[in-house]
């Protein structure tokens, strides 16, 4: 039985649909992640889930209980739902010393004062802010303000924690920091989370399933890698990655060939392709294309970008522009002839829909 | 794609969805408000419209040929096409253009002075700023007619005006100004700018105060010049709250009475209000289509005042981090401007005090010798024998000051706690609901009271107040003094509330902190001084007003203003100066003591 | 907004249900037959605290001796004439005035036929009485005011006759209250017009220019002397202030229209000041027409009063010697009770009836046009 599930929640703000139509099962002690660029409705899921918006349409199920239904009129107040909900902007109440804002919440849930201490001091510990027990959140850095808000969160143990782009004012470091601390968090917690991002990173390294969103309605929902490696569609393929997919014009032949940027290749797949020719988009990962002395193709570099541990060339093959990610620092002069092959997979995809056909190899 | 179509209206849904929306605090809030400020606003309003379109017993019935109580659109004929003896242009054209351009001028000044004091204190290194602020809202304080006494006392002399006698100005300093400059346009204007000054100081003192530095400091980046990072970006960025000050000053100069009568009639300078009150004596129709027209302009001013904020609605600064902002440096200019501008503050808000206390121990006007003084108006006793003149006993040994002043105290507390604690409701209300056309409407009603001139809003409520058996004495004017007052606190509220970023909230919500402990614990605590503030200004207010109590009172002894203006009246003017200076020291030691214990005080009010 | 309006209006239409109070008129009739043995069994049979208005603030001590006198609690408050009216027409029950002092005799014409108040003429007092302060108002007192002038210096402005404030080089030397911010002065400069009092001024341009009135576009000589005298005034603030202004030693020259009473002030340097028509009587002459106006205040019982028989009570107390000692203190106020002498230093009322401008309530009710032609002459 799932955690959280959605059954055809929509929300609108008059004719403005923010939601639409969405249905998701969310699994016991799975973290989540709700991603999709800004105003994709991600964050308007995520506090419909919480309570602290009330959808339009549909229900909504949290560890077997009902808190939502739109036809039954049922919608429970977000303190009934036993969540946590991390805010974008800490919301750490200034007035509040560190060890006031942990406890606040307890204490409202009458808990005794030996248990509260109790409870707080194993929170200042598990996120290493001991010493600032009595400083006030402005006496703090944007990192420590953070790890309050978790133990905050944290506090009265919710089953279910909701985080609405927790990582976003912290500099680059830190966040890399702190995303360790937070996948740590959820295995020692033992809980669901549900966590909000528009930073592909962050889902892919964080998540056990991922769901994207676009203008309100989901693209895809799955596994971070099972999603990379076979998106749903072209918007998914686009988001999901960096540098992105290249995406190359083709068509699809009667007998299986792909025609795309002059290349005549073969596509395998083991998955049964339509029948007939047709207009597709073809998906090639900059990591699958290799660039080697033997490879049969050939094209002029136009520019290298190297990171250190790995270098991304930027192709120019008879106008057709292809991103290839070469392993470690390798320096490849502007306007030289490389070549190059494919390798593992493509993903085809209708060019009139955008949905993915089929994922196969390619071979030219 | 197959979107889902909103299904039928099923019962049980659609008592759902009633649950949901009663079950946020916020939609019965501004239910309630919707329902009470309906009543409260609205009511007034349409029977005052009512009564422009209805013909009055007495000299309005006789001089209309028609049947009292007939429904005529006489009162409008008369007041706007009548050309007999130049009618409409003396009772409407002409005060209506004075009004104009007092108001605006009035508005100007006071958002030149304010803005720039607030500037000077909010961004720059300005010496003596602790004492700028302070005395910056004394002006405030004062009724505003006795800041116009204080200007023809002072500057009076024997060729302008009455041309009887020589103010401070030209019997000590031998300075004879012109009329102009003591009396018509020019003085009113000026009064009153620096009257309301106050509000230009805090509406736009508190956005300086949290705009972001960097804004500014990127256009230095840029080697922009400082006059121009002022003109480009600061300027704009205060627009809203300098639309808002506009708004504020012209609505209460437009209503303004006092000071246009002490200030005007010397040289028959005559505004809307002016001759509203005149008319109201006998012909109530007409005066009453003068409010209309006044209020006309304040909804007008309103509206354009909406449109233009309406794109800072998402403007949040509290957010649980904070910023530091830079002050500019005024160097070698800082001594000069901090001087002259204590001296002007001196000039405006010190010597007007000094002078009330001075006029209140003379016994003969005008004759500042030591022989001619006396405490006696203070601490004297059987003055009634001595001096032939006024009370008995001197103001602070009358029990019945005393006790006016009690009831005064208690009024205006009475009424700041209850204006304020309705703001911050409407506040928290419209900020949650921002956007939703509930929030807006509770929004301009809770502003309304604020557009309805003092004395048509007392005269109203007291005819309301008939029907209403148990709506008398205290009660009544507790409940008059609220609702006029309702617009500071509310506003204060709301822009509070707006700073207050939504999540800061829905942290207590998702551990199940009740709704009132939300505001009591965390909201209230966070936004103390801005919400502490919509307290004090209708406190403030309160105590020194008199035209919108002055009918609602059950004797004239009730409050302090009406007192004060009795012993004016009658001559008492050592009388009336000790009362005025009792209301300001009174007030400024609440003002005081609430800024020691909480930190809050005027100067932090409407924009928080 | 539609809605919010048609709720306002529904809300409207239920209050105006209540009221309707009972009418004191048969109780007030009843009053005037009794004798005052009577009328204080009445009076102390009543119950709650007797509220008074006035438009004079010594109705104050009024008030407190005659509560002091029958041990019952008053409340008296001072309003001017307008606020009185707005309060009788909107009050009702324990809190509303049981009796009022009111001026303005025009308005309370309309205002006893609108049935917001009732006369009441005490038995006791009712042949000390002329029959024109009995009726239709019973009149309390007469107030005054007087053309009183600085007589400072070279200039004195001794005036003999109303035309010499006329003058072209009188202009801001004459000092007057708006007639617009308080009626009895309007009242005043309305009568000017009366054929009576027009004729009189004619007579007196004649005496003082020694030539017939030429009235131009005026239709008398009441019309060109109002217009001519305010195009001449500055405008005070209130009687005490123009007082005050007058009698400074700076004010040579200056010469005002004001309450004689304002004389008692100690703010005002009553020896820098003449009354014009002190000075006539002393030295045998009249300023002609008038040396000012004279106007009464009157006493009324609210139609609408809970505790009428008190009203009547005061009312016939304030027409005793006692009752009148609050103003009878100082010049400028006249009791129209023949026992009640006037101050020392004043002059009689009678002399005053003949030589100042009374009101006359028909002729002031039916000339609205004029206060249309007077309010033309207090712009600039």
């Amino acid at each position: 039985m799932p955690a959280i599930r959605l059954k055809n929640v929509a929300k609108r703000f008059g004719k403005f649909v923010a939601v639409d139509n969405l249905n998701l099962d969310i699994e016991s002690n799975a973290f989540i992640t709700l991603l999709g660029p800004s105003g994709c409705g991600k964050t308007t899921t995520l506090r419909m889930i919480a309570g602290l918006e009330t959808p339009t349409e549909g229900t909504i199920t949290i560890d077997e209980k009902v808190v939502f239904d739109a036809d039954k009129g049922i919608n429970l107040p977000p303190n009934k739902r036993d969540v946590g909900f991390l805010f974008q902007n800490y919301a750490l109440w200034p007035h509040m010393t560190v060890y006031q804002n942990i406890a606040f919440g307890l204490e409202n849930l009458k808990w005794s004062r030996e248990r509260i201490r109790e409870r707080v001091d194993e929170l200042l510990k598990m996120l290493k802010i001991e010493q600032f027990e009595k400083r006030y959140p402005a006496e703090l850095s944007g990192g420590q303000q953070q790890r309050v808000a978790i133990a905050r969160t944290l506090a009265p143990g919710p089953k279910v924690l909701f985080m609405d782009e927790p990582l976003s004012n912290l500099d680059a470091k830190l966040r890399m920091e702190m995303r360790t601390e937070l996948k740590r968090l959820h295995r020692d917690t033992d809980s669901t989370f549900v966590y909000v991002t528009h930073d592909q990173l962050e889902a892919m390294t964080l998540s056990t399933k991922v769901c994207i969103m676009e203008t309100g309605i989901l693209q895809q929902y799955a596994p971070p890698l099972e999603m990379y490696n076979n998106p749903a569609n072209l918007f998914v393929a686009d988001f999901m990655g960096n540098p992105t997919m290249n995406f190359v014009d083709g068509q699809l032949q009667e007998d299986g060939m792909l025609l795309f940027g002059g290349i005549r290749a073969r596509f395998a797949s083991q998955e049964k392709l339509p029948a007939g020719r047709r207009d597709v988009v073809v998906g090639i990962r900059p990591e699958y294309i290799h660039i080697d002395p033997d490879g049969a193709l050939k094209a002029t570099v136009y520019s290298t970008l190297p990171s250190g541990m790995e270098t991304t060339v930027k192709l120019d093959m008879q106008g057709m522009q292809l991103t290839a990610v070469v392993f470690g620092d390798v320096d490849y002069p502007v306007d030289s002839m490389v070549h190059f092959s494919f390798h593992k997979t493509a993903v085809i995809f209708d060019r009139e829909t955008g949905k993915n056909i089929a994922r196969g190899s390619l071979n030219v | 794609m197959n979107r889902v179509q909103p299904r039928g209206l099923s019962f049980s849904r659609a008592r759902g969805q009633a649950r949901a929306w009663l079950s946020k605090p916020a939609n019965i809030i501004l239910l309630l408000f919707l329902l009470s400020l309906t009543l409260l606003t609205l009511y007034p309003l349409v029977s005052m419209l009512s009564e422009t379109v209805t013909i009055h017993t007495g000299r309005e019935a006789r001089a209309a040929k028609e049947a009292a109580g007939s429904l005529s659109l006489y009162h409008f004929q008369r007041l706007f096409a009548t050309q007999e003896n130049d009618y409409s242009w003396i009772q409407f054209y002409q005060p209506f253009l004075n009004t104009l351009i007092v108001s605006i001028a009035a508005s100007v000044i006071a958002i030149l002075f304010g803005g720039a004091v607030a500037f000077l204190v909010t961004r720059t290194d300005l010496k003596y700023k602790k004492f700028v602020s302070a005395v910056f809202t004394f002006p405030y304080i004062m009724p505003s007619w006795t800041l116009a006494l204080f200007w023809e006392t002072f500057f009076k002399n024997v060729n302008i005006g009455l041309k009887t006698s020589n103010g401070i100005m030209a019997s000590v300093f031998h300075v004879f100004l012109p009329e102009w400059f003591v009396y018509g346009a020019f003085p009113i204007a000026l009064v009153l700018g620096l009257h309301y000054a106050p509000f230009a100081y805090i509406l736009i003192g508190g956005i300086l105060r949290n705009m972001d530095a960097n804004l500014e400091e990127a256009a230095t980046i840029l080697k922009t010049s400082r006059p121009r990072i002022i003109w480009r970006i600061t300027l704009p960025i205060v627009k809203p709250a300098m639309l808002s000050t506009f708004l504020l000053v012209f609505a209460s100069s437009m209503s303004a009475y006092s000071v246009p009568v002490f200030l005007g009639s010397p040289v028959r300078y005559y505004v809307l209000s002016t001759k509203m009150k005149s008319l109201m004596d006998s012909y109530p129709g007409q005066a009453y289509i003068i409010v209309g027209v006044m209020i006309l302009f304040g909804v007008a001013i309103l509206l354009l005042n909406q449109k233009v904020t309406n794109s800072r609605k998402q403007f949040t600064t509290v957010t649980g981090k904070s910023g530091q902002i830079s002050k500019i440096r005024l160097g070698k200019a800082n001594r000069p401007v901090a001087l002259i501008l204590v001296i002007v503050l001196l000039l405006v808000a010190v010597l007007p005090l000094i002078t009330f206390a001075l006029e209140s121990v003379i016994i003969k006007a005008g004759d500042y010798s030591p022989a001619n003084m006396t405490l006696d108006f203070w601490i004297g006793r059987d003055l009634d024998q001595r001096l032939d003149q006024g009370d008995s006993t001197g103001i602070l040994l009358n029990p019945k000051v005393w006790n006016a002043l009690g009831f005064s105290l208690g009024l205006a507390v009475t009424c700041a706690v209850v204006a304020g604690t309705c703001g911050i409701l409407v506040g928290y209300g419209v900020a949650k609901r921002r956007g939703s056309r509930l929030a807006s409407w509770v929004n301009s009603l809770s502003f309304f009271p604020y557009l309805m001139p003092s004395l048509a809003f007392g005269a109203i409520y007291l005819a309301m107040s008939s029907r209403i058996p148990w709506l008398r004495g205290f009660l009544l004017l507790a409940l008059v003094g609220s609702v006029k007052y309702l617009p500071f606190a509310s506003r204060s509220g709301v822009n509070a509330m707006l700073q207050l970023s939504g999540e800061i909230e829905e942290a207590a919500l998702i551990t199940g902190v009740p709704w009132w402990k939300r505001m009591v614990r965390v909201i209230f605590p966070i936004q103390k001084s801005s919400f502490l503030s919509g307290y004090l200004l209708p406190m403030v207010s309160c105590m020194r007003e008199l035209s919108l109590f002055v009918l609602l009172v059950p004797t004239s002894n009730t409050i302090l203003t009406t007192m004060l203006m009795q012993y004016s009246e009658k001559g008492w003017a050592q009388f009336g100066n000790a009362i005025n200076l009792l209301i300001i020291v009174v007030v400024l030691l609440v003002n005081f003591t609430v800024n020691k214990l909480t930190g809050a005080s005027i100067d932090k009010g409407v924009g928080g | 907004m539609k809605k919010i309006l048609a709720l306002a209006l529904a809300l409207m239409m239920t209050m105006c249900c209540f009221g309707a109070m009972a009418d004191v008129t048969a109780d007030v009739e009843t009053g005037e037959t009794l004798t005052h043995d009577e009328l204080v069994e009445k009076a102390m049979a009543e119950t709650g605290t007797f509220v008074v208005y006035g438009n004079t603030s010594r109705i104050a001590t009024a008030a407190e001796d005659f509560a002091a006198l029958y041990q019952i609690p008053v409340e008296s408050n001072n309003l001017k004439d307008q606020e009185i009216y707005t309060k009788l027409r909107s009050e009702n029950g324990n809190e509303a005035a049981d009796m009022v002092m009111i001026q303005d005799g025009a308005q309370l014409t309309d205002a006893i036929d609108e049935g917001l108040v009732v006369n009441f003429v005490p038995a006791s007092v009712k042949d000390a009485l002329d029959a024109g302060d009995q009726q239709p108002a019973l009149v309390h007192q007469y107030i005054n005011k007087l053309f009183i002038y600085n007589n400072r210096g070279d200039a004195v402005p001794a005036i003999r006759n109303v035309w010499e404030l006329t003058a072209p080089e009188m202009k801001g030397n004459v000092i007057f209250k708006n007639p617009e911010s308080e009626k009895v002065n309007m009242n005043f400069l309305v009568m000017c017009t009366k054929p009576e009092w027009a004729d009189k001024l004619a007579e007196a341009y004649k005496e003082w220019k020694g030539e017939e009135i030429d009235l131009g576009e005026y239709e008398n000589a009441g019309y060109k002397w109002v217009a001519e005298f305010l195009d001449n005034v500055t405008f005070g603030k209130s009687d005490t202030n123009i007082a005050e202004e007058i009698s400074q030693d700076t004010a040579e020259g200056k010469i005002g229209l004001f309450v004689l009473s304002k004389l008692r002030s100690s703010s005002v340097i009553t020896d820098n000041l003449t009354v014009a028509q002190y000075d006539a009587t002393a030295n045998g002459y009249e300023v002609k027409p008038f040396a000012g106006f004279m106007y009464p205040m009157y006493t009324m019982i609210n139609t609408k009063a809970t505790r009428p028989y008190t009203g009547m009570l005061f009312v016939e107390y304030l027409m005793t010697q006692d009752g009148f000692k609050p103003w009878g203190k100082s010049i400028g106020a006249y009791s129209p009770n023949a026992e009640i002498a006037v101050n020392e230093g004043d002059l009689t009322i009678d002399l005053w009836k003949n030589t100042l401008v009374m009101e006359d309530a028909e002729y002031i009710l039916d000339s609205f046009e004029v206060e249309d032609f007077i309010l033309q002459h207090c712009q600039n």
